[in-house]
């Protein structure tokens, strides 16, 4: 034995060659498993640093499915405190969520252990279940707690009150009531009609015959109209073409159109007529932008929107997000000017630019949309992020606000003033009265306008309403839509009306 | 009493620094399994403490008879592969114990004392071989004979009904009651046969007269081991279904040529034949498409193929830096477990998780540590067979563990190997405990020194260099 023995080389081999050295070779295997061992620490690293995070919250992960099953998961409370979703225990023991308004399921959504979850039980559902917690660093800390969870309440913006009126409102009619504070993007009511009784869906004993047979319904209670559901806007889309045509300065408030003699033969683009519908009054003088506004001459925006062009159209109404999904709590649908697939920058010709002017053609929108349409026009013409959490307070006492954002500045301030003045005659003046009389406030200059969406050649049109009050000092803008409930002025309009009037009340009171 | 001893012949020879490791991992395994118990029961609690009371005694029993007998070994691999079997225990105590079963008459043994049972042969056997070997001529000599046990332990597989079900890997072996794997052995025997030959002939195989292109290759006769390595490992690949095994084969193959040769070009020239052999049988068999495309993609199919690789992930993203604590991470709901294979494959994943990064890093920290002794004991090897012998024996292992953890991380493909002395299971425990107690016999300044070699050498170079 060579005791110690030194570095093996060739010479142990009896001379038999020039075998090169063990020794050095060792040494650069001990290199690469270095390497090796490195390449794994740094796999570690980004698995369970990095990447950490959105594992452990991610839907498919057992822990956020187990935090389902036994967290003390977090409640919902409406603006006013009022609880609208909390746990109970049922009857084997397990814990079920209950929701004890149903109106409200459109913004909750649901939590079932065997649907999974939805609306802003999905949005929020780390939070809720306490898996994301509030602030830095905790995260580390709470590996040290013997309750890993520290579940999350969410603090609404929505007034229950005021969502409950809305839905009760359209009553057995399919629509939808979409309300925001226009300085904030704060939603205060999002209502869907018809919708389903969440707490019947996640009992186990009946959930999933219940979910069938929503599945069946014809009337589709499953579909969030309010974000989802896409419909022919009718002549509240109007409110986004005069922005296009003011803000691109293709118009201004004093342009005036259309002759009389175009009023008695219709408005001829392309072989194809537009008409306005008759009226007992009929101006000795062409309209300009507010009179226009007022009797809601299809005419007028006819030739607005020909002369914006289609470009700019599509352009202005992108700055209102038409086009893309919105950026909220819930999923949105996205809202279209046109089918996109023409010639002329998406339109197939000026007949589909004339007819988009006035929501009609290819045009298609959610009512958040149109919501925030309103909401940006009275906040002069700055667009907020909408948004349904105000705050969220965790077990242990945190806090972590959810503040307003701005989107973008969609129109400058005079042209939202303008817009504005428009739709204040729309609503109050002497010949807007006659369509949208029906929207306004006692006490409160209303800024509104009614819409009516024609279907085809036959059947009752979508009923539509969107606006703002008070239209100096807006505290809430609305968009109502009554599907194929017959003119704007019928339904939607003192629906809206109503709406915002008792919101002003409640504020007021609250 | 030392006076006692030296009449009764023994010479004792103490090793401080063995006893200091092995308190060391000791107090972990009780740290551990109190911090288990407490966990479980809600309360201050020991547990069963019957479990790492038992394997801490075989532990120092063992250190005992390394004592009693006057070794000169290696202190550090007996306290590391203890440390490592200790997380193991721990592990199995805390995962569903129906994963494991076996009927001694009356007595039903679930996963943590049927571990507890292949530990404790396991080790045994590293000790007996680590105290026993004096001389290294039976492995030497007959390499051959050992190669074609290896074949034959690899044919066995299909001569006896397998153990488990046909769509999977077949890899079990059923004598009896017991269910064995052979690759694990083969994977032993391998690497004596490669030391063996690679001793023999590397001044030959360092030599080149063979041109293919640029690259330079020894005569063609010695060329044909290196294709059979490489047949091998791909029929290990095709028959068995056993990537994990057929790339850890040929690893240790390539670097234990290169060790031999020093010539980085017989690497990369293997490294191509198995990337070009593998491209075949990714074109060709559909289980081997399989592991790579969930590798590359595993969240394509979340709830199938990719279910497994996916929930490992999770297991890190729980851990995260500190873990989740032992006990408190979610390997298991109820007696399901979260990862399948959680307790063979994925023991790495469900360690990590509830001993966060730092946890993992320390295991791998170990296995650097048994790679650091066993290249150094290859370094003091006293001759070339010894130190190629003790080089591949600890590539089995760190390898092994390296392939193992890399696919838990999604680093590379997924194969079903174990991770050496923490995996449940019988014959990877044997499998490494032989190898540990071969490195410490390796490592013994006290054995026979090695045969002189044979001057009766087949070949002559005609080029010599004075040494």
């Amino acid at each position: 034995m060579t005791a110690g023995g030194s570095i093996v080389s060739g010479d142990g081999a009896g001379g038999a060659g020039a075998a090169p050295s063990i020794g050095s070779a060792l040494l650069r295997v001990g290199l690469a498993l270095a390497v090796l061992f490195g390449g794994i620490g740094a796999g570690m690293g980004y698995w369970q640093v990095v990447e950490a995070q959105s594992l452990s919250t991610d839907p498919g992960n057992p822990l956020v499915q187990a935090a389902a099953r036994n967290a003390p998961r977090g409640r919902i409370l409406d603006v006013n405190g009022e609880v609208v979703a909390f746990n109970e225990r049922g009857s084997s023991g397990e814990r079920l969520r209950r929701y004890p308004f149903p109106a409200m399921t459109p913004v909750l959504g649901y939590q079932s252990m065997r649907f999974g979850t939805s609306g802003l039980e999905r949005a929020y559902d780390a939070e809720l279940t306490g898996l994301k917690p509030l602030g830095p660093g905790r995260d580390m800390m709470r590996k040290f707690l013997t309750d890993p969870y520290d579940p999350s309440d969410l603090h609404l913006s929505i007034d229950v009150r005021l969502q409950a009126a809305a839905a009760s409102a359209l009553g057995g009619d399919r629509g939808s009531v979409v309300a925001i504070e226009p300085a904030t993007g704060r939603v205060l009511a999002l209502v869907s009609n018809p919708t389903f009784d969440a707490n019947r869906l996640v009992d186990p004993a009946g959930g999933a015959d219940y979910l069938e047979s929503l599945r069946g319904e014809r009337s589709t209670p499953l579909l969030n109209r309010a974000t989802q559901g896409r419909f022919v806007p009718g002549s509240v889309f109007k409110i986004v073409t005069a922005t296009a045509g003011l803000g691109s300065g293709a118009i201004d408030p004093s342009t005036t159109y259309p002759t009389d003699e175009e009023y008695e033969t219709g408005f001829l683009v392309e072989g194809f007529t537009i008409r306005d519908s008759p009226r007992s009054f009929q101006r000795d003088r062409p309209l300009d932008f507010f009179e226009a506004t007022e009797v809601s001459s299809n005419i007028w925006f006819a030739h607005a929107a020909l002369d914006t062009g289609a470009d700019e159209l599509l352009a202005w109404s992108e700055r209102f997000g038409f086009g893309a999904a919105l950026d909220f709590d819930l999923p949105t649908a996205a809202s279209q000017v046109t089918g996109g697939d023409g010639p002329l920058s998406g339109f197939t010709d000026r007949v589909e630019l004339a007819n988009a002017a006035y929501g009609q053609g290819e045009t298609l929108v959610t009512p958040l949309q149109m919501a925030l349409v309103a909401a940006c026009v009275a906040n002069d013409g700055v667009m907020m992020r909408p948004h349904l959490v105000d705050r969220l307070e965790s077990e242990d006492g945190r806090v972590q606000t959810v503040g307003s954002s701005e989107v973008r500045t969609v129109m400058g301030a005079a042209d939202a003033e303008a817009i504005t003045q428009a739709m204040v005659l729309a609503v109050e003046g002497e010949f807007g009265q006659v369509f949208a009389g029906g929207a306004k406030v006692p006490d409160a200059t209303t800024a509104g306008k009614s819409g009516s969406a024609q279907l085809g050649e036959t059947g009752r049109p979508h009923s539509w309403f969107i606006g703002f009050a008070p239209a100096e000092q807006p505290r809430i803008a609305i968009a109502v839509i009554v599907e194929r409930a017959g003119f704007g002025s019928q339904v939607a309009v003192p629906m809206a009306g109503d709406l915002m009037e008792q919101y002003l009340d409640l504020d007021d009171g609250s | 009493m030392i006076a006692a001893l030296d009449r009764a012949g023994i010479r004792p020879r103490f090793r401080h620094r063995e006893l200091l490791l092995l308190v060391l991992a000791s107090v972990a395994l009780c740290a551990g399994w109190v911090s288990l118990a407490s966990q479980q029961a809600g309360q201050m609690s020991i547990g069963d403490p019957t479990i790492p009371i038992a394997y801490v005694g075989i532990l120092f029993v063992i250190h005992l008879g390394f004592v009693l007998t006057g070794r000169r070994m290696d202190q550090v691999l007996l306290p590391v592969a203890g440390m490592l079997g200790a997380l193991s225990l721990l592990l199995m105590a805390r995962l569903p114990q129906g994963l494991a079963g076996l009927s001694l008459g009356s007595i039903e043994l679930g996963l943590a004392p049927l571990q507890l049972l292949w530990l404790s042969v396991a080790f045994s056997v590293l000790a007996v071989l680590a105290i026993v070997v004096r001389n290294d001529n039976w492995l030497r000599e007959y390499k051959y004979t050992w190669a074609a046990v290896g074949i034959g332990l690899l044919l066995l597989v299909f001569v006896l009904p397998p153990a488990g079900a046909d769509d999977g890997p077949r890899l079990s072996l059923r004598i009896g009651p017991i269910t064995g794997q052979p690759s694990e052995l083969l994977k032993v025997i391998l690497v004596v046969f490669l030391a063996g030959y690679l001793a023999e002939n590397r001044t030959l195989l360092a030599r080149t007269s063979t041109k293919l292109g640029p690259i330079s290759l020894p005569p063609v006769p010695y060329l044909l081991p290196m294709l059979a390595m490489w047949g091998v490992a791909l029929a290990i690949v095709i028959v068995q279904r056993d990537l994990g095994a057929a790339l850890l084969f040929f690893t240790v193959f390539l670097t234990l040529l290169y060790v031999a040769t020093r010539r980085f070009a017989y690497v990369v020239l293997g490294m191509a034949m198995f990337l070009a052999g593998a491209t075949i049988l990714y074109q060709l068999f559909p289980h081997v498409r399989v592991r790579v495309d969930i590798w590359l993609d595993p969240w394509a199919d979340p709830l199938g193929a990719g279910y497994q690789v996916i929930r490992a992930l999770y297991a890190f993203g729980r851990g995260g830096i500190l873990g989740t604590g032992l006990g408190a991470g979610l390997p298991a709901v109820g007696d399901t477990p979260a990862i399948p294979a959680i307790h063979t494959d994925f023991v790495f994943a469900a360690l990590a998780e509830e001993l966060g990064m730092l946890g993992g890093l320390a295991i791998v920290a170990l296995y650097a540590v048994i790679a650091e002794r066993g290249l150094r004991i290859a370094a003091r090897a006293a001759d070339d067979f010894r130190a190629l012998l003790a080089v591949g024996l600890t590539l089995v292992i760190v390898l092994q563990a390296a392939l193992i953890i890399g696919g838990n991380l999604k680093l590379v493909p997924l194969t079903g190997i174990t991770l050496p002395f923490i995996s449940y299971g019988g014959s990877s425990l044997l499998a490494n405990a032989i190898v540990i107690g071969l490195l410490l016999a390796l490592s013994d300044r006290g054995v026979e020194p090695p045969p002189p070699p044979s001057s009766a050498r087949r070949f002559r170079l005609p080029s010599r260099t004075p040494a």
